[in-house]
């Protein structure tokens, strides 16, 4: 079993850590004369910068981005497209989804088997998905096959079938993965904090879409969204490994230089996500032993000219380098294994998240204290030492995150996907210490709303939501997870009116609500 | 039309080019630890591994997840260092560290940038000689650990399926019981048994200390000395008495009702140890069965028959005998008699006939590809490396098993597949959902 344990949130410099050493410890060592002394002094730091890489631009508006790496002898190619999953038109919640898991099942010429066979035989890999703004296909080769893992890359991204037997197949994996998914409190939970958050936005839909959603899908949806989004102009593609600049440039112009371009549309014009309003949403599963616990609301997008400010708020929050979260829920109080918080920034839109669960008993002590550190941050000005080990860890960390080849073209992707500029990859440590506490509290003031949070607790509601009323939560909606619907306004199944719920029969029995809901 | 002129296979098929072999240095402190360096200089970084060889299969009876238990309770502060503070020393120099207990090796680890060398050091020295053992902290960790627990194997679907297959497949190795450990046994564990596990295990001798990244090696073994060195060699042996498995005489099928929402079936056949001449057949089989979809898992019970929406398998190798599974995961109104034959016609196959050409090559460029992936950062290079001094007590096959799996024949395959695919050899574990008309077993 991997234990992976995430960095508590400690002001403790090093200069200063020596200092409170006299409080009495029992000593179970072996070592009795072992000394006392201060942690010793790093050696000589070296300079580091970013590592080369190269971007250029087909003639058809390709970007092509080479990272030239070879310590070993292998090429890993990725191709981002910019349409996910908030793509999806209305009722087609889950397109962007089958049609990226469909992109390696079968293209023009070659069967879902044959590109199975191939890939394989040569002891690569291929791999493709969708988010909220993106769909990418990965294919990992040895240098030796690198012409044919960017055959087979643009192949599959140009040429899809969409046959109508691998969408059948492929459908009915997803039902059974949905079935298990729907039955998961921690896979639950997420996808009812956004449906909470972002409403009916295309952010707050399942990627993955529903059972009665996908029904509904054909192979003519996935044509119209992969002709509509997949064009040369509208992708990234990154070339990482043992090759050469001018194989690698070559390679791109050889099998995507005919790839015509075309207009993309905007995506469904989509208004903003529906102001935050506070509201509590508690999905019963009577033999839940934990709760899951999700508490934030709205933020801010990527491109936002406060982003580096807020992240770094909610850092301090519950992420790497800080996490008040994680410091009292279990280094204080031992009622979690593990809690953070997270802003997602997406392309229109994010979000904060604070994440935890715990024993169903402690439910609403847990709640409360996420909710007053969501309030102390909004209210007290941040300490500047908390502020600058959190920088510390920030800026600090750089050298680990160029280590491997795919991890620097991870940045460089992410800056060219969000049309960021690309300076802001040298200038990321000096940005990140010159944010000052000021910055903090103004950000934390703005966007923080600790009077407006969305609350999701997934587990055994009668455990616990009789006292939330004891720390405040007056109002709050039961839903059994027998009945849950993430498209309906309630989160809870009507009388049916579309398809049938897929196997209805295999519903695990749950226990009559426990309350009636008091909205 | 890009695709038409395509040939359907690449030009080679052949065998990929061998990485480049690890340059490391190995050996021993008079205290007894074992030190491995290797320097990479690519990035300005350092990991440094702490392979401490005791696992849950050491626990006694009545103290399963203790293993892992003392694990956290080696972040609770040394002579130097505050409870917690080991975290947050390695997070302001912008470095990772975290810990994990496997069945057989306890292995604490940090990445951080390669001037901070001496601060890990001097921080995984301070743990290893003078751990700080309070009852209210242990108290609290225990909470921990329990809400651990509730996290990955009470609350989930699934969960707590591998604590079954093993509670049945096993009677008497301590592999019976996870890592995690049991409620009952987390909540008995005393602050007595810490400090016994500590001086029991947590010597220099039982101990092997891993470095990769951008050093200078004659300082390093400098500041090695300076921090380990004035460890003491405590008196007497690391116990290593752990009773074996008996073979199994005959099936046993076992069915079981859970509150999962899609039934599951598991096939689990005991194997040797990792290191075991069978060992890397059965590395090489269990890519054939189940790496990539035109493996014959996949290929044949996901793809073909539709019998699962999810079929895998591979063995669980580890330093003493343990398990080879094949698990098929079944989709709604299809049943489980059905994919049971279909898994077990697999295993049969390649005990009953040589595997093809095609097949064993595309295995073997599977294993190049995987064994370049695990050199591609300094902490996989540190894990190989530690993996090998400390599980098969040969460092030398951290690259040596390049070859072994370059060699391989179709017939060693056979070989290992006839000795342990046997029906008497194996459990057959049905878990369906509870009221479901339970399937006949046979």
């Amino acid at each position: 079993m991997r234990v992976r344990r995430s960095a508590p949130a400690r002001r403790l410099a090093l200069a200063a850590a020596a200092a409170s050493l006299l409080s009495v410890a029992s000593l179970a060592g072996q070592v009795v004369d072992w000394p006392r002394e201060a942690p010793p002094r790093p050696l000589g730091a070296k300079d580091v910068d970013f590592p080369p890489y190269e971007i250029r631009t087909l003639p058809n508006g390709l970007p092509v981005v080479t990272v030239l790496h070879h310590e070993q002898p292998i090429v890993s190619l990725r191709m981002l497209v910019r349409a996910g999953s908030s793509f999806d038109p209305p009722g087609k919640t889950g397109l962007a989804g089958l049609a990226s898991a469909l992109l390696d099942q079968g293209t023009a010429t070659r069967t879902a088997e044959q590109i199975a066979d191939t890939i394989d035989s040569i002891g690569g890999g291929l791999g493709s998905g969708a988010g909220s703004d993106v769909t990418f296909t990965s294919v990992l080769v040895m240098k030796d096959s690198f012409d044919f893992g960017l055959d087979l890359l643009a192949d599959v991204v140009r040429n899809p079938a969409f046959r109508q037997e691998e969408l059948d197949r492929q459908r009915e994996q997803i039902y059974s993965g949905l079935k298990d998914a729907y039955e998961d409190p921690d896979y639950v939970a997420g996808l009812v904090f956004d449906r909470l958050v972002y409403g009916f936005h295309p952010y707050g839909m399942p990627s993955t879409g529903t059972p009665e959603s996908l029904q509904a899908l054909s192979p003519d949806d996935l044509h119209a969204f992969h002709a509509r989004y997949f064009v040369p102009n509208n992708a990234i593609l990154a070339i990482v490994g043992d090759v050469t600049t001018e194989q690698a440039f070559k390679g791109a112009e050889r099998v995507f230089g005919s790839w015509r371009p075309r207009e993309v549309p905007d995506p469904a014009a989509t208004e903003e996500p529906p102001p935050s309003v506070r509201r509590v949403v508690i999905v019963n599963k009577p033999d839940a032993v934990q709760t899951e616990v999700r508490v934030g609301h709205v933020g801010i997008p990527r491109k936002h000219p406060d982003y580096l400010a807020l992240d770094l708020a909610v850092k301090i929050l519950g992420g790497e380098g800080g996490n008040r979260l994680q410091r009292v829920l279990r280094s204080e109080r031992g009622l979690t294994y593990g809690a953070s918080a997270d802003m997602q920034a997406l392309k229109r839109s994010g979000d904060i998240m604070a994440d935890t669960d715990t024993r169903s008993e402690a439910t609403t002590e847990v709640l409360r204290a996420v909710v007053d550190e969501f309030s102390r941050l909004q209210r007290e000005r941040v300490h500047p030492r908390e502020l600058a080990d959190a920088q510390a860890y920030l800026a600090g960390s750089f050298p680990l995150t160029i280590e491997t080849p795919s991890a620097i073209a991870a940045q460089v992707l992410n800056v060219l996907f969000y049309e960021l500029p690309l300076s802001e990859i040298e200038t990321y440590r000096e940005r990140i210490n010159a944010v000052t506490p000021d910055d903090i509290q103004r950000v934390a003031r703005r966007y923080l709303r600790p009077d407006r949070l969305s609350v999701v607790l997934v587990g055994n509601a009668g455990l616990f939501a009789p006292r939330l009323k004891g720390i405040g939560f007056d109002e709050f909606e039961i839903v059994e997870l027998s009945e849950l619907d993430l498209t309906a306004a309630d989160f809870r199944r009507g009388v049916p009116t579309g398809a049938a719920p897929v196997e209805p029969a295999l519903r695990p029995p749950f226990a009559e609500p426990l309350m009636s809901p008091s909205r | 039309m890009v695709a038409a002129c395509l040939p359907l296979l690449p030009a080679t098929a052949a065998a990929a080019v061998p990485p480049p072999p690890l340059d490391y240095d190995i050996y021993e402190l008079p205290n007894g630890l074992t030190v491995i360096l290797s320097e990479d200089h690519s990035t300005p970084i350092v990991h440094l591994e702490l392979w401490y060889h005791v696992g849950s299969k050491n626990e006694r009876p009545g103290r399963t997840g203790f293993a892992h238990l003392f694990e956290h309770m080696m972040f609770q502060g040394s002579k130097n260092v505050e409870p917690e503070a080991h975290m947050s020393f390695i997070s302001a120099i912008g470095g990772q560290t975290s810990a994990y207990t496997t069945e057989d090796a306890t292995v604490y680890y940090q990445t951080a940038p390669a001037h901070y060398l001496p601060l890990l050091l001097w921080l995984e020295a301070d743990r290893m000689a003078t751990l700080r053992i309070d009852r209210s902290t242990f108290e609290r960790e225990r909470e921990v650990v329990k809400e651990e627990r509730l996290t990955r194997v009470d609350n989930p679907p699934y969960g707590r399926l591998p604590e079954m297959i093993y509670q049945h497949a096993f009677t008497t190795h301590p592999y019976r019981h996870q890592t995690i450990g049991s409620m009952e046994d987390l909540n008995a564990a005393s602050i007595e048994d810490v400090r016994e596990f500590y001086r029991t295990f947590y010597v220099p001798a039982n101990a092997t200390l891993t470095i990769v990244g951008d050093f200078d090696p004659e300082q390093v073994r400098q500041m090695v000395q300076r921090y380990f060195g004035r460890i003491p060699k405590p008196a007497g042996e690391v116990p290593r008495d752990i009773p074996a498995e008996p073979p199994m005489t005959g099936e046993r099928r076992v069915t079981v009702e859970e509150n999962w929402p899609l039934a599951t079936v598991v096939i689990a056949y005991h194997i040797p140890h990792d290191g075991h001449p069978d060992s890397y057949p059965l590395h090489i089989a269990a890519k054939i069965l189940s790496d990539g979809r035109s493996s014959r898992l996949y290929r044949s019970l996901v793809y073909e028959q539709r019998l699962a929406y999810a079929a895998f398998g591979g063995g669980n190798i580890l330093e003493h005998p343990n398990l080879f599974f094949a698990v098929a995961r079944i989709p709604p109104g299809r049943s489980t008699d059905e994919a049971e034959k279909a898994l077990i016609a697999e295993l049969d196959r390649l005990r009953d006939e040589p595997v093809s050409d095609h097949e064993l090559q595309r295995a073997k460029n599977q294993f190049a590809r995987d064994y370049i992936l695990n050199r591609e950062s300094i902490a996989s290079k540190a894990s190989t490396l530690a993996h090998a001094a400390v599980i098969h007590d040969d460092i030398t096959t951290a690259d040596g098993e390049f070859e072994i799996f370059s060699n391989m024949t179709a017939a060693d395959i056979q070989r290992a597949a006839r000795a342990h695919f046997r029906p008497e050899n194996r459990l057959v574990l049905t878990v369906v959902p509870r009221g479901l008309p339970q399937r006949e077993s046979r």
